[in-house]
């Protein structure tokens, strides 16, 4: 059997303590961190999707993002239909809507595809803010909290598994990406798009493929936090902060590697939780602290560290292992 | 409706108003893209950050105006170039650093910036609508049956002046003649001896000024607030893919377009559904002619 690579030592170890947290802790509030990391963690491995490994980078994921949320939302408080029915039907519309964007990416690069997915996730913000008969509007929804699975009224130690489960899952997406004929031609075109081609790779249809399924990991979890959390508000599940939160956790912790976005949602999750509890009682508004850091913290890490957390652990182990020759 | 009363006068006036509408706010458009063009033009940036520079811009007036009772007239004349030395220290100290990385590289340097000014603005002033309420917001001018508020008049006149004189600048002055000399051919540029990084900086000052001031001419005729910037910039955007980014002239037919399609649907179907229009229009023309209703083809594919 080859030995696993570090990264996938530290992600055993991650997601094994995760699993052992609800055995020992039976505190709400660092159960809700947990939950919040894994569901972080899994938002920006589905970002990662397209922004690492395909090399398309969004910043409207947030419309996914909304498209699950709402669905789920809205078949549960206007239609007392289970959450799962809308999980479906998020990813049946976020399947459409990446399949557009994908096909978007085709034709736009660099700045102009990150434009026009800007301009997605407003169009669809507006709708849900403005529809008033039909999505309540600006005011949001509550979501109703009906105990059970089917559901998905649940307890946070039951939160803790299923949002491990999601995690699990992308992380081995990830793996796959990396270790599968698919993931090497995706590779292949995201860093040399004409070179790829001329190998025979059908490069257009890969991209779209990577941001549908990117589309369609990230609309899951949105059901799910819709669910965790218990409101939707449009101006906060399609905001543009949403989808940049996405990148940011993913470039941090070292974008285009499975273990990445998980490290990134670690550091920036607690992180806020931290400046949220230090600095709330302050003054009024002061909570904006922690977004002032996070985007120096962007500026700094992608000028000095592009390859983030788990490149930096990489160039570290190099040069140590270097001294010990 | 019937027919005697759909071409009568009352209906003339509509289109009048709408049209001069159009053309005041496309003036106010213009200025605001005509940064955000000439920065991408230039540097092949695209400058996510540009609307928080508006935003400060309207801070500038409203602490101007609470705080010293200066009109944002006034205000104007220091706004320049208090602003130009703010885009001369971002590009320092930001963006000198990222100019020949990656496109991912830029696009996530002025995000990160945006998010940091927002907040920071957020932390500094609260999240409260301030209001700039100069004598001339409440002056209302009557012409040939219709109705238009003072500062919006001289926002457009001024915004308009800017913009033909950052033109001309960039049309019949040596450096001006240099920056696009710059555009057109980094490489070339730099073996004939031209600084480029001199004219980097000096290109994101000027593009920061315009904004800058955008911000304080815009100040009277809307609420100031750490986001304010946001729908600024979404249009800058819309306007500036249509007129072909990078394009200056184009930038000012696009503004006077995306005017057209807000005074217009806003006038069929209510303010509430306005941005929805050049969503749409943005999508249409990124997905039917991305390098922009005047722009050269090809360039989106390019990756600039």
């Amino acid at each position: 059997m080859p030995a696993l690579a570090p990264g996938r030592w530290v992600a055993v170890a991650l997601f094994g303590i995760v699993a052992l947290v609800p055995a020992g802790v039976r505190d709400a509030y660092l159960l809700d961190s947990v939950i919040l990391i894994l569901l972080w963690g899994a938002l920006s491995a589905a970002w990662n999707v397209a922004g690492g490994y395909a090399g398309q980078v969004s910043l409207g994921h947030a419309a996914f993002f909304g498209i699950g949320a709402y669905s789920a939302a809205l078949m549960t408080a206007r239609f007392q239909q289970s959450p799962w029915l809308g999980l479906m039907l998020g990813v049946a519309l976020s399947i459409v809507a990446g399949g557009v964007i994908g096909y978007l990416s085709n034709r736009l690069r660099g700045p102009y595809f990150a434009l026009s997915t800007i301009a997605f996730s407003q169009v669809l913000l507006i709708v849900a803010s403005r529809w008033r008969g039909f999505t309540a509007g600006s005011e949001g929804i509550p979501v109703p909290f009906r105990p059970g699975f089917w559901t998905l009224g649940l307890g946070h130690v039951a939160w803790v598994y299923l949002a491990l489960g999601v995690a699990v899952l992308y992380y081995g997406v990830a793996i796959w990406l990396e270790t599968s004929r698919v993931g090497y031609q995706l590779a292949g075109v995201r860093e040399d798009e004409d070179a790829a081609e001329a190998l025979g790779i059908a490069s257009r249809r890969l991209k779209v493929y990577a941001v549908t399924l990117s589309a369609a990991m990230t609309s899951v979890v949105g059901t799910f936090w819709a669910q965790y959390v218990g409101f939707v508000d449009p101006f906060y599940v399609f905001s543009i902060d949403l989808s940049v939160r996405f990148a940011l956790n993913t470039i941090i912790g070292g974008i285009g590697t499975g273990l990445g976005p998980f490290l990134g949602s670690l550091l920036i999750t607690s992180l806020e939780t931290y400046l949220r509890a230090t600095f709330s009682g302050m003054k009024t508004g002061f909570a904006g602290i922690y977004l002032v850091i996070y985007g120096t913290a962007l500026i700094l890490v992608v000028r000095f560290v592009p390859e983030g957390l788990t490149g930096l652990a990489a160039r570290l182990r190099v040069r140590s292992s270097r001294a010990h020759a | 409706m019937d027919p005697a009363r759909r071409l009568g006068p009352a209906q003339i006036d509509v289109v009048a108003q709408l049209g001069v509408s159009t053309v005041l706010l496309g003036g106010i458009y213009a200025l605001v893209s005509v940064g955000l063009t000439l920065i991408f033009g230039i540097m092949r940036v695209v400058n996510f950050a540009h609307g928080e520079f508006l935003m400060l811009g309207m801070y500038v007036a409203f602490w101007a105006y609470t705080l010293l009772a200066l009109d944002p007239y006034v205000v104007l004349f220091v706004s320049i170039p208090l602003f130009f030395g703010i885009g001369v220290l971002t590009y320092v100290l930001v963006m000198r650093g990222v100019i020949h990385a990656s496109h991912n590289v830029q696009i996530f340097t002025t995000v990160g910036l945006s998010t940091a000014l927002q907040n920071a603005a957020l932390v500094a002033w609260t999240g409260d609508y301030r209001t700039v309420r100069p004598w001339h917001s409440a002056v209302v001018i009557r012409a040939l049956g219709m109705a238009f508020n003072l500062s919006q008049v001289v926002a457009f006149a001024i915004a308009v002046a800017l913009t033909l004189v950052l033109f001309a600048f960039m049309k019949w002055t040596h450096t001006g003649r240099v920056m696009r000399a710059t555009a057109q051919d980094h490489d070339a540029a730099t073996l004939m001896g031209i600084d480029t990084d001199k004219v980097y900086r000096l290109t994101f000052a000027i593009g920061i000024a315009c904004v800058g001031a955008a911000g304080v001419l815009v100040s009277p005729l809307y609420a100031a607030y750490p986001t304010a910037g946001l729908q600024f910039v979404l249009l800058a955007y819309v306007v500036v893919v249509l007129g072909g980014l990078g394009d200056m002239l184009g930038a000012m037919l696009g503004s006077l377009i995306v005017a057209a399609v807000e005074v217009v649907g806003s006038y069929f179907f209510g303010v509430a559904w306005k941005e929805v229009f050049y969503f749409v229009l943005f999508i249409a023309v990124l997905v039917l002619r991305p390098a922009g209703l005047f722009g050269q083809r090809g360039a989106e594919t390019l990756g600039v």
